[in-house]
């Protein structure tokens, strides 16, 4: 019985990290977009696109890495679409991001439901995406008792998404083009002034952050075992992830921690009722919260983050302060 | 040759008509070419859609029922959000303002409906929806006067508050929940229908036109009175010029905004109010995504009141006829016009840069 709670506790800790490291590319992402100035609320959209285009093609090729290519090149072209845009016509970045939304989920179910009409690649079926997407032990860390198995077994794909995050920490904060990329995001007629290319910088990190996203929208796809129904895989996260970038401050380090957070409340309204279940004196009054307080958490927390930020009158804050306002160099 | 792109003050209006309809040919071509090669008949394909199945029709009067009723919120939602992008307050928290208004209507429907005449509680929903809604809004702005909390991303989140109230009232079943069915084990709304419902005005066959399209018809021609001349129209206009500019003529900026978001906001709640009280019924998606589109409508037709009704009804003939157009044509899922609107609105935004920009050769040797 004893070992059957820590089960639980272990497959709860586990829930955590697999079913919430799409956020983590999503926020990483829009963090690189973010930090040059763009506010993309796209996320949605190029994720469902990332998803679906990476998911058909990796099964196809029955390769892991093709479809991951394949999702970000496919992120990265929502990416470019969104930069032509609002970068080189001038459009405004929050209608470009809403249509993106609208038309990448339009591309999502119109790709989807037609490929389903004519026979749906089944995840099952392909042996290289099966074990490429199965779990990874980590040696010595994954044996430690209780939390070993919950943290350190994961796919590849949840490792590359940690690795991701903390080399776009390092770019972000510790080289030349990142610290251009900030200068962008906070005055880009400054930079300009001291010979960055501001087009170029925008249109380079828009893109590669929006792959980023593709990727955990391929994540996604993956995690759901490539089951296609009515309602999209991304389901949502990539209005989460927005919010996520507020939580961690533009950080992407933070963003991991976020992640975990969030995941927390997520994984709570999933397995709330088998904690409950195995311990009934201690956590006993999780079965009786509704699940849509989990739900709104997030938007919550990160309401009151905003409001908390604005508040202390941006000390400290990670907000680009040029974000949403396009650049047109003639009027500098 | 090199060029260089400069702002020019203002594009005439015939030019401005052709470059928007050159987009919207263009993506119907593209849209076009997708359908054959899907092996569908455009022409027929696009005819069925924006006719949205009328023609032949015996029963064509509940289509336009139907097509009225999407188009009702739609457009009143996207006046509404004209009024706060115009002091560029990005308001995008429509689908939640929306909700609220949606939950405040029904409550007074039920609580009030089986007491008081039915025009009595009708226009007590939609003054609860109203208030409830313009709180929601006001919250934002005041946060955004007082603390400069960035209202974009602010409204985004409320949105989601909202959806999960709703979500919560919606599949809690208890016994002070009376927003649901008692008689139903599983948890579904109750229909408010025999307690308060909005009257339609028959207009000879079966056709009955619901009193909400005039309503909605005389707000809109309010709004456009109110903000091209009244007072508070013109410190709209001045205000989202340029604040510093209105502060300097000694205008009370800070008021304005609560002024307007609240105003903007509360419409929202009323297109929610006619919403419920057409349907009879609450759901999870009685926004419809309005809040969504609506933006798009209010930012295509560039803020001008009588360009928004235009607007929304094409894309509301957009939605509607691809939803009857993809009965007939089962090859083309129901998603070709999340796609289609996609591709209109970039070219649309491709095509506005033209109408604000002009691109000219740089002159060698002179300057």
């Amino acid at each position: 019985m004893e070992l059957d709670k820590l089960g639980v506790v272990t497959s709860f800790v586990h829930n955590i990290v697999v079913y919430n490291i799409p956020l983590l590319y999503g926020t990483v992402g829009e963090i690189v977009v973010e930090k040059s100035g763009s506010l993309n609320l796209g996320v949605e959209g190029i994720m469902a696109v990332g998803a679906i285009f990476g998911y058909i093609c990796g099964c196809y090729a029955n390769s892991l890495g093709v479809g991951i290519a394949v999702a970000f090149l496919a992120g990265a072209l929502c990416g470019l679409l969104f930069a032509a845009l609002t970068v080189s016509l001038q459009a405004n970045q929050n209608i470009t991001g809403l249509t993106l939304t609208t038309f990448g989920l339009g591309v999502y179910f119109f790709v989807g439901n037609g490929l389903k009409a004519k026979g749906w690649p089944v995840m099952g079926d392909y042996a290289n995406i099966k074990a490429g997407f199965s779990d990874l032990p980590i040696p010595v860390l994954s044996d430690i008792p209780l939390i070993g198995q919950g943290l350190f077994s994961h796919n590849l794909l949840v490792y590359l998404g940690i690795f991701i995050a903390f080399v776009m920490w390092w770019y972000l904060n510790r080289t030349t083009p990142g610290l251009k990329l900030r200068a962008v995001g906070e005055n880009p007629g400054a930079a300009d002034s001291v010979g960055i290319n501001v087009k170029r910088m925008k249109y380079l990190h828009i893109c590669l952050g929006c792959g980023i996203m593709g990727i955990g929208g391929y994540y996604m796809g993956l995690n759901m075992s490539g089951s296609f129904n009515s309602s999209c895989w991304i389901n949502g996260y990539g209005w989460i992830a927005v919010a996520l970038v507020i939580f961690a401050n533009w950080n992407p380090a933070f963003a991991i921690i976020g992640t975990f957070v969030f995941g927390f409340f997520n994984t709570l309204r999933v397995s709330g009722s088998s904690l409950a279940a195995a311990f009934p004196g201690v956590l006993g009054w999780l079965a009786a919260v509704p699940t849509q307080l989990y739900q709104a958490l997030p938007f919550l927390i990160t309401a009151i983050v905003l409001v908390a930020s604005s508040v202390r009158n941006k000390q400290g804050s990670g907000l680009p302060a040029s974000l949403g306002l396009n650049y047109f160099r003639e009027e500098r | 040759m090199k060029f260089h792109i400069v702002k020019r003050d203002n594009c005439p209006l015939w030019k401005k008509c052709c470059l928007y309809l050159a987009a919207v040919v263009i993506a119907l071509l593209l849209g076009g070419a997708l359908l054959i090669a899907l092996g569908v008949d455009p022409v027929a394909y696009y005819t069925r859609m924006f006719t949205m199945g009328t023609i032949g029709n015996k029963i064509a009067y509940k289509v336009w029922i139907n097509y009225l009723k999407e188009l009702v919120p739609l457009a009143l939602v996207s006046v509404a959000l004209s009024l706060a992008f115009r002091m560029r307050f990005w308001n995008i928290g429509g689908e939640g303002q929306f909700i609220l208004g949606a939950i405040a209507a029904a409550f007074v429907a039920f609580k009030t409906g089986a007491g008081l005449p039915n025009a009595l509680t009708l226009i007590l929903m939609c003054l609860a929806a109203m208030l409830t809604a313009g709180i929601y809004g006001l919250f934002v702005a005041a946060l955004k006067v007082k603390f400069g909390t960035n209202e974009t991303l602010m409204t985004l989140m409320l949105n989601y508050v909202a959806l999960y109230v709703l979500m919560f009232l919606g599949e809690t079943k208890a016994d002070w929940n009376f927003f649901l069915d008692a008689g139903s084990a599983r948890p579904v709304f109750a229909s408010f229908t025999e307690l308060a419902s909005f009257p339609g005005i028959p207009m000879g066959g079966k056709f009955s036109l619901n009193i909400c399209v005039i309503l909605t018809l005389v707000i809109g021609i309010l709004v456009f009175v109110y903000l091209k001349y009244t007072k508070q129209g013109y410190e709209i206009a001045v205000v989202g010029d340029s604040a510093g500019t209105a502060r300097y003529a000694g205008m009370k900026v800070n008021r304005i905004v609560l002024r307007t978001v609240f105003l903007s906001a509360a419409l929202i709640g009323l297109a929610a109010a006619f919403k419920v009280g057409t349907a009879g019924i609450l759901s999870t998606s009685i926004t419809d995504d309005v809040g969504w589109t609506g933006i798009i409508v209010a930012w295509l037709s560039q803020l001008n009141t009588g360009v928004i009704f235009v607007v929304s009804a094409l894309i509301c003939v957009l939605h509607y006829g691809s939803t009857v157009a993809a009965a007939t044509f089962s090859q083309v899922d129901s998603s070709f016009a999340n796609m289609l609107q996609g591709v209109i609105l970039f070219l649309v935004l491709a095509a506005d840069f033209y109408t604000r920009f002009k691109i000219v050769p740089v002159k060698k040797g002179g300057k």
